[in-house]
């Protein structure tokens, strides 16, 4: 296992909004620029650039290419990009920091979904022989999986939306939250079905945002700010595509990440999960072994701000507030990537022992 | 501290304009089961997978490399997908190295691939808009002021031309086998971006390449031999600004300068023995010579005046064929890096240079602003002593 | 496992059009550019640290990663020469729209630092457009312009209001007035 600890010690992100006026370049750059801030650094001292972002989302061949306007890439850089979440980003930054040859790292994620129609969009993320002909939209395929999660007894439709109501009432106190307020299971259940058996609170806003994190090695953190965020581990796993080939009530690679990431029982304080459903909330919960002692997307979570592409990168820095801030001693943060939970990595965080 | 790597396995498919024989996964098998098969090892003993691709748009598939993953023996395991445009298969042998070097993994299996008879990659080229121009059209202006900056007469691009498809015949993956390549072919076939002419320009091709990567002690395991890397490294620019040269690219320079410091190279033109250089449209052989100080300013063209270039010659660059004659835009970096990692390891084939013990692999992107380069050697000490 | 590139099974070939809709709102910058592109005045803006005049204006500047202002927009003007240029042979595929080989030159306005790719230039046979030419911009009447073309990604269009760029009569600008900006 590698012996060189990364720290957190910058991050922003922009305000979650269903539509902004700015490009996805310009959101990153206010991102990008906020978090090299509040890491204290001067961007030439950067020596690894990664960036998360998904070019269909944008909506073009090549898309991503303008978002290193944001990157600060003159004089050129050493920099990388995944066609995925800013967390898996951040997970190539991390691994490149072990090398001992750099010791700062800047990553970020962005994407506006106000363009497209995720209903549209996300079924071309779907195996093209098989499931995208089907047309089948991620709603559908989330209510599959509330569907198999209700017939396990696992859960109810009334613990659905009791975590929709905690979210959103836990977003009040997030100035980045796009939705937020007072309510409860009650109120939310008298709506009626949008895919059964999801209604609308169920699902998730999508948002147009950028956020960006600043690593840099232990030492060099320590050096830096006050209240380093320590990653003490980060692993990801990916399952079988199709959801009709793996057990949707529970999240194997997530157990799998977090037991790579070294989560073996250890009280966690705060989790900021990637649950853009309220059900899968729930199996994250069971999946990683999470009590009721664990407070959980005290930002709200995917179901309040959802800037996809940059929605896991904001795990990991709702949970690194919490850790900075001393609210919390141990902090999860989980990003996924695909539907259904195909693919989902864990990020175990801790302030200075 | 960074930990030793190599290259244990290679594989690729035979490039065609269009493998209607297999599907999107059945193209990324073909390579990735004989990388497998190269390095002695089964899915089994793959402790991550890292998938390379550009533009999804040129499949019409949205991250592909999830209904890839049960495929490519992924499930329950890492995967992480890159991409950097045309540089990203050479991006994702680096990526893929990294998590070696890191210790954290063993063995990881690199695949990247594309499928462009899927979908239209001159649509995809255009930003899916009408009057696009091709990545020949982006390029041709760049050749143009490197012929002006250099007074290179106009038979080098044909030169390079013929090289390259001459190469491929000694190799059985390579998309086009031109037997009858000729100057006078190359000058008479249609103008496409003034200068460039049709015969100049790479081909559209269907192609999957897998590497796998191994730590020191599982590259001592490996049957055949490892090619050590011994520097990578990766550059990115702006794509445009007031004031850019994109003839000879800043980051060019800079990348090749850290893997030949990385790699204790001094004098790139001796001490490398043989070179793969991402050459889409033939003049980027002599600007990537000079790109990457292999060549002083205005000596790039005189290499290929000379033949230093050829397959026999003092400086081999592209003896597989190179872009020219096989792209696959997502493997095609990959293809670089690995056919320089194979001339190291002796397992070239007919296309083998002699006695080649230290390559460069290169790859660039985008509007020549990204770059992926990378050192191989049949040693793990580094060059020059 | 069989690993040939010979098949005896004819493949099943299915054609798949998808088609996506994407709506973009044009950001501030664009905005800008796009009104006084229709009023027939060409916006750059200028960076207060490096002073380079970007063209359209950006509302940032990506080389000192620092945000820009409508207070730093300036008004470039619609001449300028050839820095660069290629002839490109349209290839067909969905969407195509041009049929014949078409000039694709890169256009320094005078004012600007950086230039406006893509443009035709018209009033002259395509072989002899050379780097050096000094052109004028050939825009639209009044009532033709508009913000077509404008998105929110790219490098900005001027196609809704000039349709060219032509020949002024000038003599060649000497190689030093271009040389930095072969793109």
């Amino acid at each position: 296992m590698p012996a060189t600890d990364i720290a957190i010690i910058g991050w922003s992100q922009t305000p979650s909004v269903e539509r902004s006026a700015l490009t996805e370049v310009q959101l990153c750059l206010k991102a990008n620029l906020a978090a090299v801030a509040a890491a204290g650094i001067d961007r030439h001292d950067i020596g690894f650039t990664c960036a998360g972002s998904c070019d269909y989302l944008t909506g073009g061949p090549f898309a991503f290419v303008a978002n290193l306007d944001a990157a600060g890439a003159w004089p050129p850089i050493s920099e990388s990009h995944v066609e995925m979440d800013g967390a898996w980003a951040l997970y190539e930054a991390w691994v490149r920091l072990q090398h001992g040859d750099i010791d700062l790292a800047l990553v970020f994620g962005s994407g506006k979904s106000s363009p497209s129609n995720p209903t549209e969009l996300y079924p071309q993320q779907l195996d093209p022989y098989y499931l995208e002909p089907l047309g089948l939209d991620p709603d559908s395929i989330a209510a599959l999986q509330a569907r198999a999660l209700l017939d396990s007894g696992k859960a109810t439709e009334r613990a659905f939306a009791e975590v929709a109501a905690r979210s959103r009432r836990s977003a009040k106190s997030n100035p980045n939250a796009q939705l937020s307020g007072d309510t409860d299971a009650d109120t939310l259940l008298a709506g009626g079905y949008v895919r059964a058996p999801l209604r609308s609170h169920d699902l998730p806003v999508y948002s147009d945002g950028a956020a960006a994190i600043v690593l840099a090695t232990a030492d060099r953190a320590r050096q830096l700010v006050e209240h380093p965020v320590f990653i003490r581990g980060i692993a990801h796993r990916i399952e079988v595509h199709q959801p009709g080939s793996r057990d949707l009530t529970t999240s194997p690679s997530t157990t799998g990440a977090a037991r790579a990431a070294g989560h073996n029982g250890q009280a966690i304080d705060v989790a900021e999960l990637s649950a853009a459903y309220t059900p899968q909330e729930l199996i994250l919960r069971e999946s990683l072994g999470l009590d009721d002692k664990v407070t959980v997307n005290p930002s709200g979570g995917p179901l309040t701000a959802n800037p996809v592409m940059a929605t896991g990168l904001v795990r990991i820095i709702e949970a690194a507030q919490r850790v900075a801030d001393g609210s919390a001693h141990r902090a999860l943060a989980h990003a996924t990537n695909g539907q259904g939970l195909q693919h989902n990595l864990v990020c175990i965080l801790e302030g200075e022992q | 501290m960074a930990q030793p790597s190599a290259i244990i396995g290679f594989g690729q498919t035979k490039h065609a304009k269009a493998r209607a024989d297999l599907s999107m996964i059945g193209l990324c098998r073909e390579a990735a089961v004989r990388a497998l098969e190269d390095a002695g090892l089964t899915w089994q003993d793959i402790d991550a997978v890292v998938i390379g691709k550009a533009p999804d748009a040129f499949e019409g598939v949205m991250q592909p490399e999830l209904f890839l993953a049960d495929a490519l023996g992924a499930a329950g395991k890492p995967m992480l997908r890159v991409h950097t445009a045309g540089s990203v298969g050479g991006s994702t042998v680096i990526v893929a190295s990294h998590l070696i070097e890191s210790g954290i993994h063993e063995r990881v299996l690199a695949v990247a691939w594309e499928k462009q008879s899927e979908g239209n990659a001159q649509w995809g080229l255009a930003g899916g808009r009408s009057g696009g121009i091709g990545a020949g059209g982006a390029f041709a202006p760049y050749i143009r002021s490197y012929i002006e900056r250099t007074k290179a007469p106009d038979y080098i691009g044909w030169q390079v031309a013929v090289k390259d498809r001459l190469n491929a015949l000694k190799n059985p993956y390579a998309h086009l086998q031109l037997a009858d390549i000729s100057i006078e072919k190359v000058k008479e076939s249609p103008m496409l971006w003034d200068p460039l002419h049709f015969l100049e320009s790479c081909p559209s091709s269907d192609g999957a390449a897998a590497v796998v990567i191994a730590s020191e002690a599982a590259a001592k395991k490996a049957p055949r031999p490892p090619a050590w890397i011994l520097a990578t490294a990766v550059r990115s620019e702006p794509s445009t600004f007031p004031g850019r040269d994109a003839v000879r690219p800043q980051g060019g320079v800079d990348c090749a300068h850290d893997v030949y410091k990385q790699a204790g190279i001094t004098n790139p033109r001796e001490q490398i023995d043989v070179a793969e250089l991402y050459v889409p449209f033939s003049w980027y052989e002599p600007m990537w010579l000079e790109g990457h100080d292999i060549a002083g300013p205005g000596e790039g063209w005189q290499m290929v005046d000379h033949g230093d270039t050829e397959i026999t010659g003092s400086f081999p660059v592209n003896p597989s064929g190179g872009v020219l004659s096989s792209n696959p835009i997502g493997a095609s970096g990959m293809l670089r890096l690995a056919e320089a990692a194979n001339q190291v390891r002796g397992q070239a084939g007919a296309h083998q240079v002699d006695g080649a013990k230290v390559s460069l692999g290169q790859a660039y992107g985008g509007n020549a602003q990204y770059f992926a380069m990378a050192v191989f050697s049949s040693t793990l000490d580094r060059v020059g002593g | 496992m069989s690993d040939t590139t010979s098949t005896k099974v004819e493949p099943v070939m299915m054609d798949h059009m998808v088609s996506l809709t994407y709506v973009e709102d044009l950001p501030p910058n664009t905005v800008r550019f796009a009104e006084a592109l229709v009023e027939g005045r060409i916006l750059g803006q200028r960076c207060p640290v490096c002073a380079r005049v970007f063209i359209p204006p950006k509302d940032y500047c990506p080389l000192d990663v620092v945000e820009l202002t409508p207070d730093n927009d300036v008004e470039v003007a619609d001449t300028g020469v050839v820095t660069n240029f290629t002839i490109v042979a349209p290839v067909r595929y969905y969407g195509q729209t041009k049929t014949e080989p078409f000039v694709y030159a890169s256009v320094l306005l005078d004012g600007a630092s950086g230039t406006l790719g893509g443009q035709d230039v018209s009033g002259i046979p395509a072989d002899k457009v050379h780097a050096g030419l000094r052109v004028r911009a050939a825009w639209k009447p009044q009532s033709e312009r508009s913000a077509e073309g404008q998105s929110a990604r790219g490098w900005g269009s001027v196609a809704g209001c000039i349709s060219s760029f032509e020949p002024t009569g000038e003599p060649d600008a000497p190689r030093e007035a271009y040389e930095e900006h072969t793109i």
